[in-house]
């Protein structure tokens, strides 16, 4: 265990030089949040021109609300992805990594932690934006803490999962991972109701929304913090069919994230795609 | 040869191929034209969700079309120097007898018509699938706001190019910095009038808003929320053209010269 903490330790700390060292830590941070903060603040402009127009402002709030936590599938899940490329395709690392004694899950674990907290801090500022540009507010003594907490833990796992999944894939797929990172970070987009509701999809689309933990997520948290999903088709589940249904597809997600993880790195291997690199 | 004869073709030669390597890379046509345009797709649907009138929609369409040149300015110009630098391929361009501006012309010429022609599927989306409709419009006026448009953006990234020349991992960085801060205040998905002043403090250095304001107001009319009348942004996407493209030209010679001194155009991974 205590070798296991060290190893999570020494990735993340490599992480966050190899995210950060270009400049310094002011000026990352102000990059780290530029993006999550530019994206909030279209949503705000949006919202500011239609302005009376706008059938439903809480419905507003409910998707500016799934915008700001999806920051974490953009971060961390699609992040995880883009480990792979830089390490193979620009510092043309990976190699190193796979033969060092850290392992490469758990240094894309590690990896995974500066995320995660990068992560949280654009959601706490998106949160912010919301706050107090485009009256996202909740009653604090309304909120429902303890399916919150579950839910946002679940969330969060499912997204660190999920993540080993599209390093997996990145990893077979030299040149096409650029590709495959973008189009998971807009398929999630369009297909989670982050900021529409699914109603508005496809009925085929619906039952793949369905299937996905992060649409069950999203829901989870509006309940919970703001005390309103933003879905009718979602309406019809309770509270607790929301939360098991969360439960039962991260389940099914992450291990089958983990399954295909490890079958991806050693097929990875097979193929000798762990030094190839393709852009460069 | 004349030198007027080398710089075109010159141009040519970096247009075509950057052309041809497109084709040789089809997963980037989704990298490049689909997903930006899935994206775009998001913010109709939230107009749509939150029951705003149909125009809007069509505003996001256009901002969403604009967003594509956005993408390829920044990584096909501005950063293009940082992946010619780790691909080792730099010191060739400086080596080549022709102008350094004929090259950089090349590249957006070719990422232009690429791009333009990748715009076919944000055109089939926003108008076939979403739906949208504009008002009747005159085409030389939309063709004249366009080509103006694209001669700044593109002289924009000139400038960007010439300035990452120095610069190695910050030039990637700056590219991904700027990517959605400058959709926001060129009102890419929302009338630039929206923010008020600060619409045309950005409108003034950043020559997306105000061409997508232009293209509004030819294609919707008093829908398109403009942000100053059509003639006044005419006269100032020229002012930038011409603005940008001097820019570019000095910012290339003194930079060049710089990175040169300090051994910059051949460094690697920093």
């Amino acid at each position: 265990m205590r070798a296991l903490v060290a190893r999570l330790r020494a990735s993340a700390w490599l992480g966050l030089q190899i995210e950060s060292n270009w400049t310094d830590p002011f000026l990352f941070t102000a990059y780290a949040i530029t993006h999550p903060l530019a994206t909030a603040l279209i949503l705000a402009g949006m919202y500011w021109a239609v302005g009376g127009a706008v059938q439903g402002a809480d419905t507003f709030r409910g998707l500016y609300l799934g915008s700001a936590f999806h920051n974490y599938v953009v971060m961390v899940l699609v992040g995880m992805g883009w480990m792979i490329v830089e390490e193979r395709e620009e510092f043309e690392t990976l190699k190193y990594v796979y033969t060092s004694p850290i392992g490469m899950f758990n240094y894309l674990a590690g990896r995974s932690l500066v995320k995660l907290a990068l992560a949280t801090l654009s959601t706490v500022l998106t949160l912010a934006v919301g706050w107090f540009l485009v009256g996202l507010r909740w009653d604090w003594a309304a909120v429902h803490w303890l399916p919150l907490v579950a839910a946002l833990g679940l969330g969060v796992f499912a997204t660190v999962s999920l993540g080993f999944f599209v390093a997996g894939f990145a990893m077979v797929m030299p040149r096409a991972a650029f590709t495959l990172n973008d189009g998971i970070a807009v398929a999630l987009y369009l297909l989670c109701g982050v900021i529409f509701p699914v109603d508005l999809l496809p009925r085929v689309l619906q039952w793949v929304a369905l299937a996905l933990p992060f649409t069950w997520w999203y829901e989870a948290l509006r309940r919970f913090l703001l005390g309103h999903g933003s879905s009718t088709l979602l309406n019809a589940w309770s509270d607790g069919a929301l939360m098991l249904w969360l439960f039962a597809t991260t389940l099914v997600f992450s291990v089958a994230a983990h399954l295909a993880y490890l079958a991806l790195e050693r097929r990875a291997r097979q193929l000798g795609r762990l030094d190839q690199t393709t852009l460069f | 040869m004349s030198a007027l004869a080398l710089n075109l073709r010159a141009t040519w030669g970096r247009a075509y191929g950057r052309l041809v390597g497109a084709f040789r890379e089809p997963t980037w046509l989704i990298t490049d034209a689909i997903l930006p345009n899935l994206g775009m797709l998001a913010f109709v649907m939230l107009y749509r969700a939150l029951g705003a009138p149909r125009s809007f929609e069509a505003l996001a369409v256009v901002g969403g079309l604009l967003a594509t040149y956005w993408i390829n300015v920044l990584w096909g110009m501005g950063a293009q120097f940082y992946w010619e630098k780790q691909s080792g391929q730099l010191q060739l361009y400086f080596v080549a007898p022709c102008s350094r501006m004929a090259i950089l012309s090349g590249m957006a010429l070719g990422g232009f018509l690429l791009t333009t022609a990748r715009s076919a599927f944000g055109l089939f989306l926003g108008f076939v699938v979403v739906g949208v409709r504009v008002e009747p419009f005159s085409l030389p006026a939309l063709l004249g706001v366009f080509t103006l448009t694209m001669v700044a953006l593109y002289a924009l990234g000139m400038v960007m190019a010439s300035l990452f020349l120095l610069w190695g991992r910050e030039a990637y960085h700056l590219s991904n910095a700027l990517y959605q801060p400058v959709q926001f205040l060129s009102g890419l998905y929302f009338p630039l009038k929206t923010l008020g002043p600060l619409g045309i403090v950005a409108a003034g250095l950043v020559p997306l808003g105000l061409g997508v304001d232009a293209l509004r107001q030819v294609l919707l009319g008093a829908g398109a929320h403009a942000l100053l009348p059509l003639r006044f942004e005419i006269v100032a996407l020229v002012v930038l053209c011409a603005v940008f493209l001097w820019l570019a030209r000095v910012a290339l010679a003194y930079l060049e010269s710089l990175a040169k001194r300090e051994g910059r155009l051949t460094q690697r991974w920093q």
